[in-house]
């Protein structure tokens, strides 16, 4: 009977999750596009056949992994970094927190305008900063090999809090006397990062990596309103490209194709990064019992 | 040792570029193009004045967002509330197999989610009503939202409630008289991030909604951005930069402590 309650909740999981999973999974062995008049034909597997020699699928999808890989591997070192700092204890550590997850918060449409103005050429301080010490103009947003980098940085400063506080969450169930261990066997504060903090900290990054790898993939907001995808669509994403087929070429047949293909794609890479977590990270020897929350 | 240089990166990284909004949205036209030269009528506050007499006015954005984020966030924890304490009381393995699933469905990137919304929409007349946004935006948020709250229910003791049936007291009346009020931290934790992401929430809003006066706060500025990047009026945009992240900056400042165990919890618990 108690059972009934999770029927509304499942309800609408089940039509917003699944639903659209397996209508695209219909749609991309359909056309449906301004051709057939909006109306969903068979076409066997020519939206398949045609993903597979879209050269602009292709290079997104590189560009959409180069931003991914690039942004949460710095997101994850610098949230380590800042989760080690606001673990310690210090006079104002609890405001310093709160005011470093301030970019987590805000939505990410209003600080990419915040770093498109950031990033103009010529005005921007950017640009100032590199002008007078002697680099010259870069013309970030307008160069494709440094407007992607110009993403990477207002993501990792938009997702870098969340990360630090889920790795400090879990710095917060390391006991201290492990610690002490260690440094009676004469071992220093690397070892001790090594041996302890990593190890135990595996669940933690797990959960950080899978999330904001995920996230990453599917970027969306922060390329539209930033770049708009370019210059010369060298910063668009999958998530920009689907969109554009879907409401602006009206082709909604093949932007289920692309949108299907990535579905199947990231959770093969959250398996893939699973795995190689499990062999980057050692496992702490006395690990079980100590991290069971 | 170097601690305090460290705190002052920290600081500069994560403000700075809040800050430097704030000085552009106060800088004349004149000083935009030489933010760092001195210059006479330097400082100014037209832009804020220009931003909330546009029309329509910059507040209509702010009011719609607040509207949905209420609206999706008491919707959320409408369905999650039951479900999260329903998730304890059903067979271990199914329940194993709902968070697995659960879990799954809150990494997943929902941007990808949009065409078959869209879709959603168009056939039941969705689109352009601020308050049919929060169905999709509850659903979103419902996996954690059922997370966070079924670990509070699981961390109550069983004790409490058998008493409760033992005075006879029916499975609302211990839901609301008892278990509710117990969790009302996690509830209130859950509340500030469901409300976090509705006012956020940009693909969904970005294809349901096109009717100027009803776009929320993230569509609305990223269609000010949609003209060119080289002629663009900075210092109205800086203006609603800061606008736009006020109402945020003061919720995190507000209720930093319940959208920390929020987010801790989700860790240390999921």
């Amino acid at each position: 009977m108690i059972a009934l309650l999770l029927v509304p909740a499942l309800l609408l999981l089940v039509i917003v999750f699944v639903g659209p999973l397996f209508r695209y999974a219909w749609l991309s062995f359909h056309a449906d596009s301004v051709i057939t008049g909006l109306i969903a034909v068979p076409n066997g597997g020519a939206n398949w056949l045609r993903l597979v020699q879209d050269q602009r699928y292709w290079q997104d999808l590189f560009q959409t992994l180069r931003f991914a890989g690039v942004s949460v591997g710095l997101e994850l070192v610098l949230a380590l970094l800042i989760a080690l700092l606001l673990d310690q204890r210090w006079r104002g550590r609890d405001v310093v927190r709160t005011l470093a997850l301030i970019p987590w918060a805000l939505p990410t449409t209003v600080m990419a305008l915040g770093w498109r103005w950031i990033f103009n050429t010529p005005y921007g301080p950017i640009d100032h900063l590199t002008k007078s010490i002697g680099i010259g103009s870069l013309n970030i947003l307008g160069d494709p090999n440094l407007t992607w980098m110009a993403t990477v940085w207002a993501d990792v400063w938009k997702t870098t809090p969340f990360a630090a506080l889920i790795l400090l969450a879990g710095l917060q169930t390391i006991p201290g006397d492990l610690y002490e261990a260690v440094r009676l066997e004469g071992g220093n504060a690397m070892i001790c990062l090594q041996r302890i903090t990593l190890p135990l900290l595996r669940p933690y990054i797990l959960l950080a990596l899978l999330f904001r790898l995920a996230q990453a993939f599917g970027v969306f907001d922060l390329i539209q309103v930033l770049t708009g995808g370019g210059p010369a669509s060298s910063t668009e994403s999958i998530a920009l490209y689907a969109y554009w087929n879907a409401l602006r070429f009206l082709d909604f047949g093949y932007s289920a194709t692309i949108i299907m293909a990535s579905f199947i794609l990231i959770s093969f890479i959250c398996v893939l990064a699973w795995i190689a977590l499990q062999f980057i990270i050692p496992t702490h020897s006395k690990s079980q019992g100590v991290v069971e929350p | 040792m170097n601690r305090r240089f460290l705190i002052a990166v920290l600081l500069l990284w994560s403000l700075g570029p809040l800050m430097w909004q704030i000085y552009t949205s106060l800088s004349s036209d004149q000083a935009l193009t030489q933010p760092f030269a001195l210059a006479d009528h330097r400082w100014t506050l037209v832009h804020y004045r220009n931003v909330l007499t546009s029309n329509p006015p910059f507040w209509r954005y702010l009011l719609n967002s607040l509207i949905v984020g209420i609206s999706s966030t008491f919707l959320c924890l409408l369905l999650a509330l039951p479900a999260a304490y329903a998730l304890n009381r059903i067979s271990t393995r199914l329940a194993i197999f709902s968070r697995l699933a659960l879990v799954g469905a809150a990494l997943f990137p929902y941007v990808l989610l949009f065409l078959g919304l869209l879709e959603l929409a168009r056939t039941f007349n969705l689109g352009n009503q601020l308050l049919a946004l929060s169905l999709p935006y509850a659903a979103l948020s419902q996996p954690l939202a059922i997370l966070l709250l079924n670990s509070a229910f699981h961390d109550l003791p069983p004790e409490l409630e058998d008493a409760a049936k033992l005075e006879g007291l029916s499975l609302f009346q211990r839901f609301r008289w008892i278990l509710i009020p117990l969790i009302s931290p996690a509830t209130a934790s859950t509340a500030i991030l469901v409300f976090l992401f509705s006012w956020n929430e940009y693909p969904i809003a970005l294809t349901w909604i096109s009717d100027s006066s009803k776009l929320t706060l993230p569509v609305a500025m990223a269609r000010i951005a949609g003209s060119s990047i080289y002629s663009v009026p900075y210092g109205a945009y800086a203006a609603a930069t800061v606008l736009g992240s006020i109402p945020l900056v003061l919720l995190v400042l507000i209720f930093q402590k319940p959208i920390v165990s929020g987010l801790t919890s989700g860790a240390v618990k999921g």
